[in-house]
């Protein structure tokens, strides 16, 4: 090959593809998990695909910790992480309503001195 | 003293740097994308380590920047080793090449962690995690690949074969070894390589494969005294072709 | 193109007929109209699907193709900040094909399929990596004007309505500006430079100037139009609308280092829309269907790589591993 390029002309470009990649033939994928800072969440970022934990992990470092800050990376088989049907996203949906769980709930303020006033106590 | 650093220096930082550049040629073609991103980050890592041996020679000795030491010496000036010149051929010589050179690198970083000429140490401390994934990046993939397919195996074994004589030429000792020895600076090439050929030996064998017999006198050396394979000045030649267009530019 | 979609008359057509379960459609198209995003468990129409895989894959492609013209001067690269810079960025590029692929993966088409619809000539990538970066002096042009039509694209895209996608385009923007950067800084010194330095930039300019104006597509005029991939926001711009800032944005940068483009008729009219002379949609339709310069060599060594490595991803499967779609 007559390439501009000078590592192009270093290959044997005459060596083509016998047949098509099969499936798998990029090996199977791994859901990755990264820690930035030491007592934050580890949060998915994306997959890699890779045969083993360590080939996993090692893959993983260079495209999700190329940049910024890494404390750790975690991998796991993308068929070993289970999720909910996307149909089910209904049994979230009444979940923000739930105002009995939230602090900003509770509200006594006005009580207190309502008490105060009416009993002349001084603070 | 200065001159035995210096040389230490140099040939380090040689060997980073023609490693470097030849790992290089590897992105946009590698037999993976994943194992592209690896070898590229592992590629710019000793391109960094060269520029900053370069930088300790400039300035605790007055050499020149690292830009004119990098790009505008002469071959006989350079005293990489003749493994790291070899082109990357496929990849088994070239994951071989990466598997052998950085378990070599790696100890060689280890004992520099206390050596008593500082700018050196320091660096040692700093590159100490790059080098160490360099290692494990390596063990990793040449473990996989001698135990694969009989086709993986067999190549592992050839390119071992093809690398070993290289190989052993990192260890090529100079006049200045005493030296270095006796004021701390490093330990030597003989401690160096007893150490790096047990670590790969107890690997190698892990793996089911064989070392070669080592035949001293087939030892390719030279290199540390600037007498080098058909291959550096062809690659100088290359790297350096933009900036000779005009080297009095600034790029 | 890159990341956009040129649909054929006949697609055009199809796809505004083709009906799906009305109530799903509402539902899907209602959370679109609220700026949700879609996920990859979703139910969503078989065209959209279809139009999502091209578009993204395409994009893929066009990543790891476009590090091959870059990586012609990998090797020759002038100083140690020039080549740890232009090594990084050709890294990236493959980065980018990965999280690309990836995108597209959890729509269900896999990489393997995709890589081979990409060798075979099926599948396209971005027209403008079908030229030769011919001297030092066209890295940077590429670095700072390709990558900025790339970050146009990009951008906007990024707003789209499939989740993986635009996780995957948020991550390559932040990526891009660095390319941006060390890019315009590669220019500005060729520029400001030797004269040797600045013919050789005027001449990549020269050279590129063409390729730059086809990079968005053709004309709106010469498209055919899909509203419902608007309504679906899988296409979010226009080919003019996206030329045309593109066009607002970097044609000052140039000329304002004293470089001119190879087009007289170049210039911003009173509507702040730039007109320019016509780039020859012929030459555009040639080459992105293989009569460029650099078509069969592209190919050519993505194959030869995939060749080359094959009885390394051989050694490192496990036969016994079981495809899955992966999740987000």
């Amino acid at each position: 090959m007559n390439s501009l390029d000078p590592r192009v002309n270093r290959l044997d470009v005459s060596k083509t593809m016998e047949g098509e990649l099969l499936t798998n033939s990029h090996l199977i994928t791994w859901e990755v998990f990264h820690q930035d800072k030491r007592g934050k969440q580890v949060v998915h970022c994306g997959i890699v695909h890779a045969n083993t934990p360590e080939m996993a992990l090692i893959l993983a470092k260079e495209q999700y910790a190329r940049r910024g800050k890494t404390t750790n990376l975690w991998v796991a088989k993308t068929s070993d992480v289970y999720t909910f049907n996307s149909e089910d996203e209904d049994i979230f949906e009444t979940t923000p309503e739930k105002v009995f769980r939230d602090p900003g709930y509770y509200k006594v303020r006005d009580r207190i001195e309502k008490y105060q006033q009416q009993n002349k106590i001084n603070v | 003293m200065s001159n035995a650093t210096k040389e230490l220096l140099f040939k380090m930082a040689d060997d980073a740097l023609i490693i470097g550049h030849r790992n290089s040629e590897w992105t946009g073609i590698g037999p993976m994308l994943e194992e592209d991103l690896a070898f590229s980050s592992m590629a710019q890592d000793k391109v960094g380590h060269a520029q900053a041996l370069y930088n300790i020679l400039h300035e605790s000795f007055g050499e020149a920047e690292p830009d004119k030491l990098g790009f505008m010496r002469s071959e006989s000036d350079f005293k990489c080793c003749r493994f790291v010149e070899q082109p990357i051929g496929e990849y088994d010589f070239s994951i071989v090449r990466q598997f052998l050179f950085d378990h070599a690198e790696f100890i060689r970083y280890d004992l520099l962690t206390q050596s008593s000429f500082t700018p050196l140490a320091l660096l040692a401390k700093k590159v100490k995690g790059e080098i160490k994934y360099h290692v494990l990046h390596g063990d990793t993939f040449f473990k996989q690949l001698a135990q694969g397919t009989e086709e993986s195996k067999a190549r592992m074994q050839s390119a071992l074969r093809d690398a070993w004589h290289l190989a052993l030429g990192i260890f090529e000792k100079s006049e200045f070894e005493g030296e270095l020895i006796a004021q701390g600076i490093f330990v030597g090439e003989d401690e160096l390589r007893n150490r790096w050929l047990a670590k790969v030996t107890a690997i190698v064998e892990a793996a089911g494969l064989q070392v070669p017999d080592t035949n001293e006198s087939k030892i390719e050396l030279g290199g540390r005294r600037g007498y080098h394979s058909e291959y550096l000045k062809p690659l100088l030649d290359e790297m350096t072709e933009v900036v000779r267009l005009d080297v009095n530019a600034e790029w | 193109m890159y990341g956009s979609t040129n649909l054929t008359e006949e697609e055009a057509k199809r796809m505004n007929t083709i009906e799906e379960d009305p109530e799903k459609l509402e539902a899907f198209e209602a959370r679109i109209a609220r700026g949700e995003k879609i996920e990859p468990q979703d139910w969503m129409p078989a065209e959209y699907r279809k139009q999502l895989i091209r578009m993204i894959e395409q994009h893929a492609h066009s990543e790891i193709v476009g590090a091959l013209p870059e990586g012609t001067w990998i090797t020759r690269a002038p100083n140690f900040r020039r080549k740890l810079a232009l090594i990084a960025k050709v890294q990236d590029e493959v980065g980018h094909g990965q999280l690309l692929y990836s995108a597209a993966e959890t729509l269900g088409k896999t990489r393997e399929q995709m890589l081979n619809d990409l060798m075979s000539g099926k599948s396209k990538y971005s027209n403008i990596f079908n030229y030769p970066a011919v001297t030092w002096a066209d890295i940077a042009v590429i670095g700072f004007l390709v990558d900025g039509a790339a970050i146009v694209n990009q951008t906007i895209n990024s707003k789209g309505s499939y989740g993986p996608y635009c996780r995957a385009l948020e991550r390559i923007c932040y990526e891009e500006s660095f390319h941006l950067k060390q890019g315009h800084d590669n220019v500005v010194y060729l520029a400001t430079g030797s004269k040797i330095q600045r013919d050789m930039l005027q001449a990549a300019i020269n050279r590129w100037y063409r390729p730059l104006l086809h990079f968005f597509g053709p004309p709106d005029k010469m498209s055919a139009h899909s509203e419902k991939l608007m309504k679906w926001k899988v296409k979010l711009a226009s080919n003019d609308e996206m030329r045309n800032q593109f066009l607002d944005m970097y044609v000052p940068k140039i000329l304002e280092l004293g470089l001119t483009f190879p087009d007289p008729n170049l210039r911003k009219n009173n509507e702040g829309i730039w007109e320019f002379s016509d780039p020859d949609w012929d030459e555009f339709k040639r080459v992105i269907n293989g009569d460029g310069p650099c078509n069969k060599e592209r190919l050519a060594v993505r194959r030869y790589a995939e060749e080359a490595g094959r009885w390394v991803r051989q050694a490192l499967m496990n036969p016994k591993d079981k495809y899955q779609v992966p999740l987000a």
